[in-house]
């Protein structure tokens, strides 16, 4: 690499998955070596870039790789989570955030949901996704439809400022009388290689709901276009060098050699797959499990997740 | 490929439905629970383990093929229990006060149910009042305690120094783990061990309690 200088990469394909792989394997190859505020001492220093990803289809199928860090009913909760605020509740009130590291409260500092869809900025709460659909419903070609997270107040004295730092949206004509539209998400940090395809498979579900409830107000068909998912640094920590390395000698394999080893089909499911193990995985996650489990969760997301239950159950819903 | 092979071998393709029906013909053809836990279910489930920790499977098949593993058992637990079968130890596992990820503690609790330890799991935010509650009531073997956050797991040593004030300490080994966890972190707290990942937590339980 050019020294002193961070890479910047650009992945381009259909599907997550692909796009998944590939950005994986340019990071790794090309990503600058960084230090980060997470080594544990004695790890090598994080695999870094500055990374543009395009997704062309970002429901097309397989939808899903197999690995992520979690299981698939831990996937479903934390889709939830972003879309519908599911984790709200586990926020810590105002007086502890501000108190930043020297807070004795372990609970949460934001949630993309909190940040998204109710940000609090002087006495007001501002529903930012509402405001893009509202203002897309109205001037589709508008370039203004974008909603922010970063809170320039509470996040810069935290420990983990969200990464997440801005959606931005744009219809554009299909030419057959209906919209496409179309997202770009903006990360200023980002896990690659175990936080990234569940980022995305959130924000893409983000993306189709946006773009269904553009399609009831402006009563057209309001078609997926590409999802362009921007980050300032995409890394793969040092911590993880093992995993992706592998070691010969005690017959670990590398995660290249992983993927080499089984066809495209054997590492990825798609979504039918995977809509029952979204309603209940059988080892205690899912949606239902979800909505027994968490008692304090607030009615209205209850009720949220639950006709989500219902539309996975009941209709030809594509997770 | 008899029938105890056909069992584990649908537990690692993760086919909850064939592993109801195999276990439920072993039962009728008077094959004990013992066994098919032992030589289907669990043999199934160290596979398993054994080609995760060598990385040819990702966490989520781990999670369908212990989601396979739990049908079976639900089916033969009834008669494990008459019968008194005797685990392998038994192991108290949770997330720490204060700290609500659970996924990797998750992923060491199957895979050790899967190795054939009886595991308590309470779950996440666990307060030391209830790891000590049920180390007591279930005699525990190993308790086994997860953090992800800087700010949690030093919450561990509050537990360790419990224990001993209770008197338990030499009765239960104690292992730990989580992101922010390291091998220095577990001697400094008095823990007996450190994993850095879920198969090496199977590897160290069983070590500790002297079975490898």
């Amino acid at each position: 690499m050019d020294t002193g200088n961070i890479p910047v990469l650009t992945v381009n394909e259909d599907t997550i998955p692909r796009a998944y792989e590939k950005a994986i394997g340019e990071v790794w190859e090309k990503g600058a070596s960084i230090r980060t505020e997470y080594d544990h001492p004695g790890d090598p220093p994080s695999r870094d870039a500055t990374v543009i990803i395009i997704v062309r289809n970002p429901f097309g199928q397989p939808r899903f790789h197999r690995s992520f860090a979690d299981g698939l009913g831990g996937l479903a909760e934390y889709v939830m989570e972003v879309i519908h605020g599911a984790h709200d509740y586990w926020v810590k009130p105002l007086e502890e955030i501000l108190k930043g590291t020297k807070s004795k409260d372990t609970r949460w500092t934001y949630t993309y949901h909190g940040r998204l869809f109710e940000y609090r900025i002087e006495d007001m709460v501002v529903n930012q996704i509402g405001a893009m659909i509202d203002k897309l419903s109205k001037t589709g070609y508008t370039r203004r439809a974008q909603a922010i997270t970063w809170n320039p107040k509470l996040d810069p004295p935290t420990e983990d400022p969200p990464c997440l730092q801005r959606v931005w949206g744009r219809l554009c004509d299909d030419g057959e009388g209906g919209y496409i539209y179309n997202m770009n998400t903006h990360w200023r940090s980002r896990d690659l290689f175990k936080a990234w395809f569940e980022n995305v498979i959130a924000l893409t579900t983000l993306m189709r709901k946006i773009a269904e409830e553009i399609s009831k107000r402006t009563k057209k068909k309001v078609k997926l276009g590409r999802y362009v998912d921007i980050s300032d640094s995409l890394h793969i920590y040092g911590s993880y060098f093992r995993e992706i390395e592998g070691d010969r000698n005690k017959g670990i394999k590398s995660f290249f050699e992983t993927l080499e080893s089984r066809s495209f089909e054997e590492r990825t499911w798609n979504s039918d797959f995977i809509k029952p193990h979204f309603i209940n995985d059988g080892v205690g996650k899912g949606l239902r499990p979800m909505l027994e489990r968490e008692k304090d969760m607030p009615e209205k997301v209850r009720k949220a997740i639950a006709e989500e239950l219902r539309l996975m159950e009941e209709e030809d819903y594509v997770v | 490929m008899d029938i105890f092979e056909q069992i584990a071998d649908e537990v690692q393709k993760g086919n909850s439905d064939s592993v109801q029906v195999l276990t439920r013909k072993a039962l009728s053809q008077d094959i004990s629970a013992e066994e098919i836990l032992n030589s289907g279910l669990v043999a199934g489930m160290n596979i398993v383990s054994e080609r995760f920790k060598n990385n040819e499977i990702f966490i989520p098949e781990v999670l369908i093929s212990a989601r396979s593993m739990y049908s079976g058992l639900g089916i033969i637990k009834p008669l494990l229990a008459e019968s008194d079968v005797r685990s392998k130890g038994k192991v108290v596992i949770g997330t720490v006060k204060g700290d609500l990820h659970d996924i990797g503690k998750n992923i060491v609790a199957m895979l050790l149910q899967g190795a054939g330890f009886d595991v308590i799991d309470l779950g996440a935010n666990v307060p030391k009042e209830k790891f000590l509650e049920f180390i007591k009531k279930e005699h525990a073997d190993i308790l086994g305690m997860s953090a992800l956050l800087t700010t949690t797991m030093i919450y561990m040593k509050d537990i360790i120094e419990m224990l001993k004030s209770a008197g338990l300490r030499k009765n239960v080994k104690v292992i730990i783990g989580g992101a922010p966890v390291t091998e220095s972190y577990a001697a400094q707290i008095d823990a007996d061990g450190y994993a850095p990942d879920a198969a090496s937590a199977v590897d160290l339980t069983k070590r500790l309690l002297g079975e490898t």
